[in-house]
């Protein structure tokens, strides 16, 4: 391997992982016969493929499109004015590079007036890259692959890097009072179990919530057969809170923080739960159950009770695949935004449009809530027909926060791309959320 | 509908008297009087009931004093809450607490004006009924109440005040009328006319049928209209309330499909009667220029109706159909069903042509996305104008016709590429309320614009504070409050 200046983590990582690009920053030439530089045309010389460097939707993407453009070449070079540019290019390049395949691991040499500056400015940026690319690790794994179990195990190897790790299988579960998720995760052969991710630091931490549903068949209200294969990236936004604490880490952030992973399989089975249960959850409220498809905002209400008992922290956001209601609501381009809490909001909506991860606003109003009142327990936990289930799924969640400020995001429609963008390719993982949650992490 | 009357404050001779208490406070006024006059057994069974004058709390007390049939106290929860907008929802509540008497009596002796104004506007609004069709309902199943009276101690002040809500409420019911009447009564030739009702409020009222519209190239509109029997129609009417020279107008856009069976993508029979509430944004935009001009609002409005009825037959416009829309943008039809949006590209250029507006809000039951997304207490709002959006989402608040603002972007705008046409009139289900906002923002050629998807708060399958079931009129009040507080004078 060439010297560079690297973050020595980064090799690490770029060694021992399939798609993790190899950087370095240079101010010479590294001899590359694929080039890319702001002026440059598409084409190629007599050293080989030439491409323009268009940086109008920012160098990020730039670096993503450029890295798909040339990536059949062995050794690649772009050439970066400043350093910014250079460290953004890069984070570019590195997350357009993911592949699910055991690709051998690409080349990337920048050229760049200050490469000290630009390693300097890449080591800020390279945790959230390291976090996204874990988030496409586990989403695109099949869900035969990724059981409850295995991906328990993954989490465990996040040790390596400094978070605590420590788990809860399903007998201690049931014994302190998990209804919701044990019902939900009592059908498959694996599962359920809540993960805490621990990363120490200053005050009290933020708290996030990940649902970590390894595979959805909907349960005794099971899905349609089309498109349900889709159902192995329902754990994403448990994918999203362990992407984001890695970055923490990484990044040996000065912010406490704790990620609270709900891991199941809604499975249909001989044991599952059913549509007309009513279940007793952690925080005492009954829940009567509608269908069992709407299983994400069951785990998450026992894991955002459990976080804040628990940990008793500043905020609490939750992240989830929640509902296809909000992606009717906002299509493949925003995350949906709920919550309790004017500045928390602001936060996060601000978080969202640092990383280029963008979120909107979306209400709960006395309706929603009111739609919610069961006949026989607490609370129902959704309708039936064409409903706005997503603000529903937000007013159901909002009972298990009490006055602890909240946001949840529903990412449904936003954890595989829909079609080719510059960062990830099409019906890839975008590892949405990671980066997002630690930069509003980093931000407080 | 009751009539609202108001009386000089002192205890009625006849009907219920209807008060007004706030938690922990204490009876005053009239309700103090009748207390007096019934020797105390008001307030002895106040106590008895637990009455606390808690939100949402009421309380009948029968005969309490020779003449008087009923006391009803309404509890109004922390005596501050009381705002004027929030009076409204008071008003609502009591009127189905007094609707089956023949005389009732509001006490206001204690209340501010604005607030008694407003209690009464929102009692008339609830007491609306749509009788027309009903021929076999037995006399003690309707609603006796004809008037309902407040007693408040400054009446010229309360007459003067209640003029503009009166005629606001009128704009109301002209809309929720609109937009119950049955499909085969309420035809675009039929609406159109209605229209006509105007002139007697001073609006210049021009109608256009098929053979201008084709002249000016509605191709769009004129699509959706061929599969019916019956010609579509474009209505203008404008109130020129102000003699200011050299200000443009505002343009208020309305879609009126009379009925929408889909078209040839023709819609599952469950629900499909609903349907008859597809022109709800022409309704409103009708009921509100009555509202505008009832009132003199001094303002040069202008409001505009795209009137159709989408039927499937055998002149019908078919799924893959390219038509001309009066900008000159070429529209694929991918799903007939999308009909609504091709109604308004016509009537938004003509409006920009036309009146050259300085600002358009359109409004219509555009997507069933909206209710999946927003269910029925917010409409969907998409705007262009963050300054105007600001405004029409304030006047929601104050009116309590809500809206949500919705996101708008390039990245949706792509979803509607044709390969054979500028564009196709529906992109996949994934925000299908955005595209189709974004659909409609392609004919508005960069003006300030709002765009409000009312398909979730036009009709109401329960009883709303200020509404009974069914059409709602949503739009007529928030319209209005916005043109009051920022665009008169």
């Amino acid at each position: 391997m060439a010297c560079g200046c690297w973050t020595g983590w980064w090799r690490t990582i770029s060694r021992a992982e399939p798609g993790r690009l190899s950087v370095r920053f240079a101010a010479q030439d590294g001899g590359g016969a694929a080039r890319a530089a702001v002026g440059l045309r598409d084409g190629f010389d007599a050293r080989g493929q030439t491409l323009g460097l268009r940086l109008d939707d920012g160098p990020e993407a730039a670096g993503g499109l450029a890295w798909a453009a040339l990536r059949n070449s062995r050794a690649l070079q772009f050439e970066a004015p400043t350093s910014g540019i250079a460290a953004a290019l890069a984070c570019g390049a590195a997350l357009r590079a993911w592949s699910p395949l055991a690709m051998p691991p690409g080349q990337l040499h920048i050229v760049t007036p200050d490469p000290a500056e630009a390693e300097r400015l890449w080591s800020l940026a390279a945790p959230g890259v390291a976090g996204n690319l874990l988030v496409r690790d586990l989403v695109a794994e099949p869900a035969n692959r990724l059981t409850p179990a295995a991906f328990v195990e993954r989490l465990r190897g996040l040790t390596a890097h400094g978070l605590r790790v420590s788990v809860r299988g399903p007998a201690r579960l049931a014994r302190e009072g998990f209804g919701l998720l044990s019902a939900v995760g009592r059908a498959a052969a694996s599962g359920p179990y809540l993960v805490t991710l621990h990363w120490p630091g200053e005050g009290r931490p933020v708290a996030l919530v990940g649902k970590g549903l390894c595979f959805d068949t909907g349960g005794i209200s099971i899905k349609p057969a089309k498109g349900m294969e889709a159902m192995r990236a329902d754990m994403a936004g448990a994918a999203a809170c362990a992407g984001a604490m890695l970055a923490l880490a990484l990044g040996r952030a000065p912010q406490a923080a704790v990620a609270i992973l709900a891991i199941a399989e809604n499975a249909t089975g001989a044991d599952s739960y059913r549509p007309g249960d009513v279940l007793r959850s952690l925080s005492g409220r009954t829940v009567e159950v509608i269908d069992t498809d709407a299983e994400g905002r069951l785990v998450l209400a026992d894991a955002l009770h459990h976080a804040i008992t628990r940990h008793r922290p500043a905020c609490v956001v939750d992240a989830a695949t929640l509902t296809g209601s909000i992606v009717t609501a906002l299509g493949h381009h925003h995350g949906g935004l709920f919550g309790n809490d004017d500045a928390l909001r602001d936060g996060l909506l601000a978080a969202g449009k640092r990383v280029g991860e963008p979120l909107w606003p979306m209400p709960i109003g006395i309706r929603h809530r009111k739609d919610l009142d069961s006949d026989i327990a607490d609370l129902r936990h959704c309708l039936h027909g064409r409903q706005p289930d997503a603000c529903h799924a937000a007013a159901f969640l909002r009972e298990f926060v009490g006055d602890t400020p909240w946001a949840h995001l529903d990412i449904a429609g936003m954890d595989l791309a829909e079609e080719d963008t510059p960062l990830a390719a099409k019906n890839m993982p975008t590892g949405y959320g990671a980066r997002l949650l630690e930069a509003f992490i980093r931000a407080r | 509908m009751p009539e609202i009357s108001f009386v000089k404050a002192g205890l009625p001779k006849a009907g219920a008297l209807v008060v007004l208490m706030a938690e922990g406070g204490e009876a005053s006024g009239l309700h103090a009087e009748l207390d007096a006059a019934s020797g105390g057994l008001v307030s002895r069974a106040l106590e008895a009931a637990a009455f606390k004058g808690r939100k949402g709390q009421s309380c009948t007390v029968w005969a309490p004093a020779p003449g008087i049939t009923k006391l009803v106290a309404v509890g109004i929860g922390v005596a501050a809450s009381l705002t004027p907008d929030a009076a409204e929802a008071v008003g609502g509540a009591i009127w189905p607490l007094v609707s089956g008497e023949t005389e009732a009596t509001i006490a206001a002796d204690g209340l501010e004006m604005p607030v008694a104004i407003r209690v009464a506007l929102g009692a008339r609004l609830r007491g609306y009924r749509f009788d027309l069709y009903r021929t076999m309902e037995k006399p003690e199943d309707k609603p006796k109440l004809a008037k309902l009276a407040v007693a408040i101690p400054d009446l010229a002040g309360a007459r003067a005040a209640w003029g503009p809500f009166k005629a606001v409420a009128d704009g109301v019911f002209m809309a929720r009328d609109l937009v119950s009447e049955p499909p085969n009564v309420l035809h675009p030739v039929e609406m159109a006319e209605r229209c006509k009702a105007l002139e007697k409020l001073g609006v210049t009222v021009e109608i256009l049928g098929p053979k201008e519209m084709r002249k000016l190239g509605f191709g769009a509109l004129l699509g959706v209209a061929m599969g019916s029997a019956i010609e579509g129609r474009m209505v203008a009417m404008r109130w020129q309330g102000t003699k200011k020279k050299g200000q443009k107008p505002i343009c208020f856009i309305g879609k009126g499909v009379t009925f929408d069976t889909g078209g040839i993508s023709i819609k599952s029979a469950g629900g499909m009667e609903d349907m008859k509430w597809d022109m709800a944004g022409a309704g409103c935009v009708i009921g509100l220029m009555a509202a505008l001009a009832g009132r003199k609002a001094r303002c040069d409005v202008v409001g505009l109706v795209g009137l159709v009825e989408n039927m499937p037959s055998g002149t019908a416009q078919r799924p893959g159909d390219v038509v001309k829309t009066a900008s000159g943008q070429t529209v694929e039809v991918i799903n007939t069903d999308a009909e609504g949006r091709l109604v308004l590209a016509d009537v938004i250029h003509y409006a920009i042509t036309k009146y050259d507006p300085r600002w358009m809000i359109d409004l219509a039951t555009l997507t069933g996305a909206i209710i999946v997304a927003l269910g029925h207490e917010h409409a969907g709002l998409f705007s262009n104008d963050d300054t105007l959006a600001g405004q029409v989402e304030a006047a929601g608040k104050s009116t309590g016709e809500l809206c949500w603002r919705l996101p708008l972007s390039d990245a949706y705008d792509k979803q509607i590429k044709s390969d054979i046409a500028d564009m196709k009139n529906v992109g996949t289900r994934a925000g299908g309320s955005i595209t189709a906002a974004q659909f409609i923002q392609r004919f508005v050629q960069g003006r300030p614009w709002v765009h409000l998807d009312i398909a979730g708060t036009a009709w109401a399958t329960k009883d709303m504070p200020t509404a009974p079931k069914g059409a709602t009129g949503y739009g007529v009040r928030l319209l209005d409050r916005l043109v009051a507080d920022h665009f008169e004078g």
